[in-house]
């Protein structure tokens, strides 16, 4: 599928003109891909001071050239078996379109953005990965804030009509579930009022979160159906200028625990640098942003894997909230192979506080 | 002598052989006249086919005269001496081998129409040639379908229909038994008389080599000649 | 040992006859390996062109509409793996072009359509809205939604149909390899025949050695296997350099058939030459020449002679006509190409017995007066030729048969592949309609132009018809339609197969014409009432002429631009002009003026036309190189075997003349019986060759391709195989003559 993997290296990747020397300068995926001047590029770039807009903001942004919906639920069997789910839709802007624009018409088969959808399932050790692509403007693919639908051909995560409740379908080779997902909370803003920096100088997205979610459904793994239910954690982010240049790949964390406290975390590193922040919700709910400072971030045990040696198991502090955690990711190998690799795996929780949640590391693959 | 057919002069022919000149043939005379019939005999290349060969223009002497019917031919060799050559076989000489004589394409009597049309007689005779030499009832068969003693007369059916002055014959009977040889020599020799032409004999038969009137041994003359 | 001296010794004495059967292996493997390597990578290429452009399977929609990116957005929302296939056609050279969405191939896995087929820089695909942008610009296109097999359910209202692409060209090309498969045997064919006519001339004249031997008690089965070692022996020396002798032609032919199909294809599908050598080729001919060879020993003597007895005859003449009739009346191809063999087969047999029983015939009526005797033997002697130089008698037959058929058949393509371009490029110029122009608008300007010469308005979409003959529950099948306002002089010389009176006329006034592939697909013929329905509106009219059209796959309907129902989308318009008073330079401004747009394409129809015939040209070229080395071939195996042949009757020439029969004479008569040989295997070629170009033409298309070319016979043509025949016969004369002349003057120094 030279076809296929060269035009997508050239949709995810090689999209501005003139860009850095080196590959590696690009960071995964292409994210630290400078983008050089804005006005000159079309593309907007999130800056401290930007503000959520609701519901505009659940929608896409064709102004901004990378955003993602991304989903992650720590679920169980009846009989408490842990089921981890992740669902992700990707959308990658080839030219920004400006609001009062008016979309292509389809029938000319645009390329101005591509779309790609991941989903996964974890059960007991095995992981399950689907990749889909598509192209934005045809219809097959694409995400409205009003009704509130994301799709990408039969995958969707859609609202229910007369209710608050969304539904959440998605199916690969030999996995599939169809998940109804009720939001019990308030959405939460991360950084300065959504705007959530990614490096000390000023690079930075659009974030926010709804991490309350209440699940029940099926996952259907080959042919065993297993009646499921757990918790969620959605994330919506969007950007133009995601890494700084030189930044390498991520760390995150999304974690609730067992006192309804929920924690993000992130640490962006490049070769000799970190860039740690995250958000600590209480039980009831308020956020309380977490700079470089308050947080410690290490990794403590390594696994080696076909594709790469992955850290694990890691320490997690906040002091201030005297959180201390240990965040182990069960056994099993929990990649992503799809045109990206990255590692997705649910985790457990021990330390100060018992608890789940989801681990996103990338940068480690071979 | 008188009215010689044939006459022969001082004849010699060499071939070379591997480097070495071979000399077959050296101050060779003798005449012969209408009637006359003359046995070459000798050993295996002591030059009977040489001698044929020359009778009939087919080789070209070294040195010497050869004069047929009148036409007379020396060693030199042009376009004149070639025709002339070929006119006389095709009317006057005829020519017998030990066998092969015939064209395997067609039947006795059309060999025997073919020749006689190349000698300039009209058609119509064949058959009559054929039954002369005993043969009649053969006359539409194929060379390959008669036996060995047949064809040879009709070899010498189609010589004597062409009215010839002077008949060449190498080995006619070589290739007979001997019962089946006596009969086509019988039919040799009356015919000849008949017609009253020349007759050049090649053989190593001794018997056959006496019925003629004159007998040329090469094997003796080549001796001769080298002593 | 010393038997094995002994038993070779025959080929010390006649080198010639050693090197002449070498030399007949090395030149049959050369061409038959030529042939091979050819057609195989033309075959590859093809396939791998298939590859790349074969989904399998397309989603149509049912009620016949074309198409459209909202199908594609439904059908991959329902969860079916579809992927668009956007074709957009131009005229030579730039050539087709696919587009393509690599996003939305990535659920064919690696069975993706034009997967493999390198990066999207290469042409011809290109990302699907590059090639919408290109399609805009007033060109030929069709959307197709290609969709992988596994789907088993489709939304109401769809239905799967077999995907299939390289349209024209390409079924041109395939009945192009087709021709180039149907050669490839009779080259085998060919080849068998002389190799054994060297061989068994060999044995014969090796016949007294073989007694010899058995005469000294060396069993008959002790000199056959030796004889069998000879051959492998001789074959395994011989075919190495004829190998590698046929990928050089092969690549010096091959060099050109790519650029033709690079041109055909806009891809570089030529599978270069760069292979190691056809060892598969060798095998076969090892076999073939051992097959041919060793064969006597294998068929009962009983059988062998029954062949050429008089009761042989009479089967091989039953033979000939099952042969002729399971051709004219097999279902399919295999039948088809059956019969042709058992045909050839037949002629083969019936052929030199036919020709000495004629020289026979003839000999024995010659009037015996003036140079009657003499003619007799010559005559007699050429059936004695035709019996004794059968094989490469019926070689020669063979090849010249093949080479008139590909002749007439190259040259048959050609003229109709310019009646079609004629037929498509009617006009001096033609002007594509762009996308959004109002083509009613222009037309109404064309109107009013004074002087302006003959012209009119091409209309391009689909009609739907009922197909009872289809299987399953969908009884439609959509067939392209083609639509002319006015309908001009422009088309009065289109070749129609069967018309009625004043079919333009009629056509006009809202009768339509049908394309022969849709004649005979469902039998449809003059005077039907043929239902159709165009958009929502069902139509109904009266067939009054069915037209050529030749290497296209698709069923046509032609109608009148007037009959076309209101609500009809056109996939394609275009106008076909001649400028008439007019420089065509103002027309187009005209109609830019019209359209409102600033430059407006106008193509020159002549220019097309000729780029395209190259085209062709060289495709043909190469056919016709291989049939002619295939006479060639058959001609020296001629020379040879004649020269062998006269070894044994150089005598009897030289009988004449000691009989006194001049030697310019002689070698008059020489000539005479080699050029009436070589002329009698040509007459015998004609009637075979005419019926081979028949059955290419008028079964093998049809049933392979489901359109026939008009059979034309090219009878200057056969006067220069006659004229080839007498060189050919004139050679063997003066090889004949220098042999005559070197034997008596062997003949002397022997005595």
């Amino acid at each position: 599928m030279r076809v296929l993997s060269g035009v997508i290296v050239m949709l995810f990747a090689a999209v501005a003109a003139g860009c850095s020397d080196s590959p590696g300068d690009d960071g995964f995926a292409g994210l630290a891909k400078q983008m050089g001047d804005s006005e000159e590029s079309g593309f907007l770039q999130p800056r401290p001071g930007n503000t959520l807009t609701f519901p505009e903001d659940w929608g896409s942004h064709p102004q901004h050239r990378i955003e993602w919906w991304y989903l992650t639920a720590n679920l169980e069997t009846p009989e408490g078996k842990p089921v981890g789910v992740q669902w992700t839709q990707f959308r990658q802007a080839l030219q920004p379109r400006a609001a009062e624009t008016a979309p292509p018409d389809p029938g000319a088969w645009p390329l101005e953005a591509a779309w790609m959808a991941h989903g996964a399932v974890s059960f007991e050790g095995g992981h399950w990965f689907t990749e889909k692509l598509a192209r934005g403007d045809v219809g097959h693919a694409g995400a409205t804030a009003e009704p509130f639908q994301v799709w990408l051909d039969d995958w969707r995560l859609e609202s229910v009509p007369g209710s608050a409740d969304w539904r959440l379908q998605a199916s690969g080779n030999d996995w599939s579930y169809d998940l109804r997902l009720r939001n019990t909370s308030d959405v939460v803003m991360h950084g300065n009022e959504g705007f959530s920096a990614k490096s000390a100088s000023g690079e930075g997205t659009m974030y926010f979160s709804v991490v309350d979610l209440q699940i029940e459904g099926t996952v259907t793994l080959a042919d065993e159906t297993l009646e499921v239910s757990g918790k969620g954690w959605f994330d919506r982010e969007w950007s133009s200028q995601f890494l700084k240049a030189g930044q390498q790949g991520w760390d995150w964390f999304a974690l609730h625990l067992a006192g309804g406290e929920k924690l993000m975390a992130f640490r962006l590193w490049e070769k000799d640098d970190t860039y740690l922040s995250g958000s600590w919700i209480n039980a009831n709910g308020d956020v309380e942003v977490l700079g470089n400072e308050d947080l410690t971030l290490a990794a403590i045990n390594w696994r080696e894997t076909p594709q790469g040696r992955i850290p694990v198991a890691w320490r997690l502090r906040v002091p201030a909230q005297e959180v201390d955690l240990t965040i182990s990711a069960p056994a099993g190998n929990y990649w992503n192979s799809g045109l990206y690799r990255y590692w997705e795996s649910p985790v457990s929780i021990t330390g100060s506080h018992d608890g789940v949640g989801y681990m996103e590391l990338t940068g480690y693959s071979d | 002598m008188a009215d010689p057919v044939l006459v022969v002069e001082r004849l010699s022919k060499r071939f070379s052989s591997g480097g070495q000149p071979v000399t077959v043939l050296t101050d060779l005379s003798f005449n012969l006249a209408k009637g006359e019939s003359l046995a070459v005999v000798g050993r295996s290349g002591s030059g009977k086919s040489t001698l044929l060969n020359l009778l009939c223009g087919l080789q070209v002497p070294d040195k010497g005269n050869i004069t047929v019917t009148g036409e007379s031919f020396s060693e030199s060799v042009n376009s004149d001496s070639d025709a002339r050559w070929t006119e006389l076989r095709r009317r006057s000489i005829g020519v017998v081998f030990q066998q092969a004589n015939l064209m395997p394409a067609l039947s006795l009597e059309d060999n025997v129409r073919l020749r006689s049309h190349l000698a300039g007689h009209a058609a119509g005779h064949e058959r009559g040639w054929l039954e002369r030499l005993g043969i009649g009832a053969e006359a539409d068969r194929y060379p390959d379908q008669v036996s060995g003693g047949q064809a040879q007369r009709a070899a010498l059916a189609m010589v004597f229909a062409m009215a010839p002055a002077v008949i060449l014959a190498d080995e006619p009977t070589g290739s007979l038994d001997r019962n089946t040889a006596d009969e086509v020599a019988d039919c040799l020799f009356a015919m000849q008389r008949d017609s009253g032409c020349a007759l050049v004999l090649a053989t190593h038969d001794r018997e056959l080599a006496s019925r003629c009137d004159h007998l040329l041994d090469l094997s003796a003359l080549h001796l001769g000649g080298t002593d | 040992m010393m038997l094995v001296r002994a038993f070779v010794s025959h080929y010390r004495r006649h080198p010639f006859q050693l090197a002449a059967l070498a030399l007949m292996i090395v030149l049959a493997t050369m061409l038959w390996t030529g042939v091979t390597v050819l057609t195989d990578q033309a075959r590859n290429s093809l396939f791998q062109s298939e590859e790349a452009v074969a989904a399998g399977v397309h989603v149509v929609r049912t009620d016949g509409r074309p198409v459209r990116v909202e199908d594609f957005a439904e059908l991959r929302m329902a969860g079916l793996c579809v992927a668009p296939w956007l074709e957009v056609r131009r005229p030579p050279p730039a050539g087709r072009v696919i587009g393509i969405d690599p996003l939305a191939m990535g659920c064919f896995g690696k069975a993706a359509p034009g997967g493999n087929r390198g990066e999207l820089d290469g042409a011809p695909f290109l990302d699907i809205s590059a090639a919408v942008r290109l399609a805009r610009e007033g060109y030929d296109s069709r959307l197709y939604l290609l969709a992988s097999t596994e789907n088993e359910t489709l939304p109401q209202g769809y239905a799967l149909r077999e995907f299939s692409l390289g349209p024209s060209t390409g079924e041109l090309a395939d009945s192009f390899l087709l021709n180039l498969d149907a050669l490839s045997l009779l080259v085998l064919l060919i080849t068998g025949l002389l190799v054994r006519s060297v061989h068994r001339l060999g044995i014969a004249q090796r016949q007294d050695s073989f007694d010899l031997l058995f005469r000294f008690g060396v069993p008959g089965r002790r000199v056959r296997q030796l004889l069998a070692l000879e051959l492998v022996v001789l074959t395994g020396v011989c075919v190495l350099p004829g190998l590698w002798l046929g990928t050089q032609l092969a690549a010096i032919l091959g060099g050109g058939f790519g650029q033709a199909l690079n041109s055909l294809f806009d891809v570089n599908l030529y599978a270069g030459a760069a292979e190691s050598l056809p060892w598969q080729a060798a095998a076969v001919m090892v076999l073939l020449v051992l097959a041919v060879c060793l064969v006597d020993w294998l068929v009962p003597r009983r059988w062998q002679r029954a062949v050429s007895s008089a009761r042989g005859r009479l089967l091989a003449v039953l033979v000939l006509f099952a042969g002729l009739a399971g051709v004219a009346l097999a279902p399919d191809l295999a039948g088809v190409f059956a019969g042709t063999a058992v045909v050839f087969v037949a002629a083969g047999w019936l052929t030199p017995g036919l020709l000495a029983l004629s020289a026979q015939k003839l000999s024995d009526g010659t009037d015996l007066d003036g140079s009657g005797p003499l003619t007799r033997w010559r005559r007699r002697e050429l059936a004695v030729m035709f019996g004794h130089l059968a094989l490469p008698v019926v070689a020669l037959q063979f090849a010249m048969a093949t080479v008139l058929a590909v002749q007439a058949l190259v040259t048959t393509f050609e003229s109709t592949f310019d009646d079609w371009l004629a037929q498509r490029l009617e006009a001096e110029f033609y002007v594509e309609v762009p996308a959004g122009a109002d083509a009613g608008l222009a037309a109404e300007r064309l109107q009013n132009l004074e002087g302006i010469g003959p012209w009119h308005r091409v209309t391009r979409g689909e009609a739907v018809i009922s197909d009872e003959g289809a299987a399953g529950e969908d009884k439609t099948a959509v067939v392209d339609l083609f639509a002319l306002t006015p309908v001009s002089e422009l088309v009065v010389d289109w070749t129609l197969l069967a018309s009625m009176e004043r079919p333009w006329q009629r056509l006009a006034q809202g009768a339509v014409m049908v394309n022969e592939q849709l004649a005979r697909r469902h039998q449809l013929e003059l005077g039907d009432t043929l239902e159709f329905r165009v958009a929502d509106t069902e139509m109904g009219a009266n067939i009054v002429a069915v037209y050529a059209d030749y290497g296209r796959p698709a069923g046509e309907i032609l109608v009148s631009g007037s009959a076309l129902p209101e609500d009809f989308s056109a996939r394609f318009e275009s106008f076909s002009v001649n400028p008439g008073e007019w420089a065509m330079a103002e027309i187009s401004e005209q109609l830019a003026d019209v359209w409102n747009v600033s430059d407006v394409t106008v193509r020159d129809n002549a220019s097309i036309h000729a780029l395209a015939s190259q085209v062709f040209g060289q495709t043909f070229l190469l056919t016709r190189a291989i049939s002619l080395l295939t006479l060639v071939l058959a001609a020296v195996a001629l020379l040879i075997m004649s020269w062998v042949f006269f070894s044994t009757r150089a005598w009897y020439f030289r009988l004449l003349g000691i009989w006194g029969l001049p030697a310019g004479a002689i070698h008059h008569q020489l000539r005479r019986l080699s050029v009436t040989l070589t002329l009698a295997v040509t007459i015998t070629a004609i009637p075979l060759g005419i019926w081979l170009t028949w059955v290419l033409v008028s079964r093998i298309n049809p049933l392979a391709f489901g359109w026939s070319l008009p059979m034309d016979l090219y009878p200057l043509f056969w006067l220069e195989l006659g004229l080839i025949a007498v060189v050919t016969g004139l050679v063997v004369a003066y090889l004949m003559r220098w042999q005559l002349v070197q034997r008596e003057n062997g003949k002397q120094v022997k005595s």
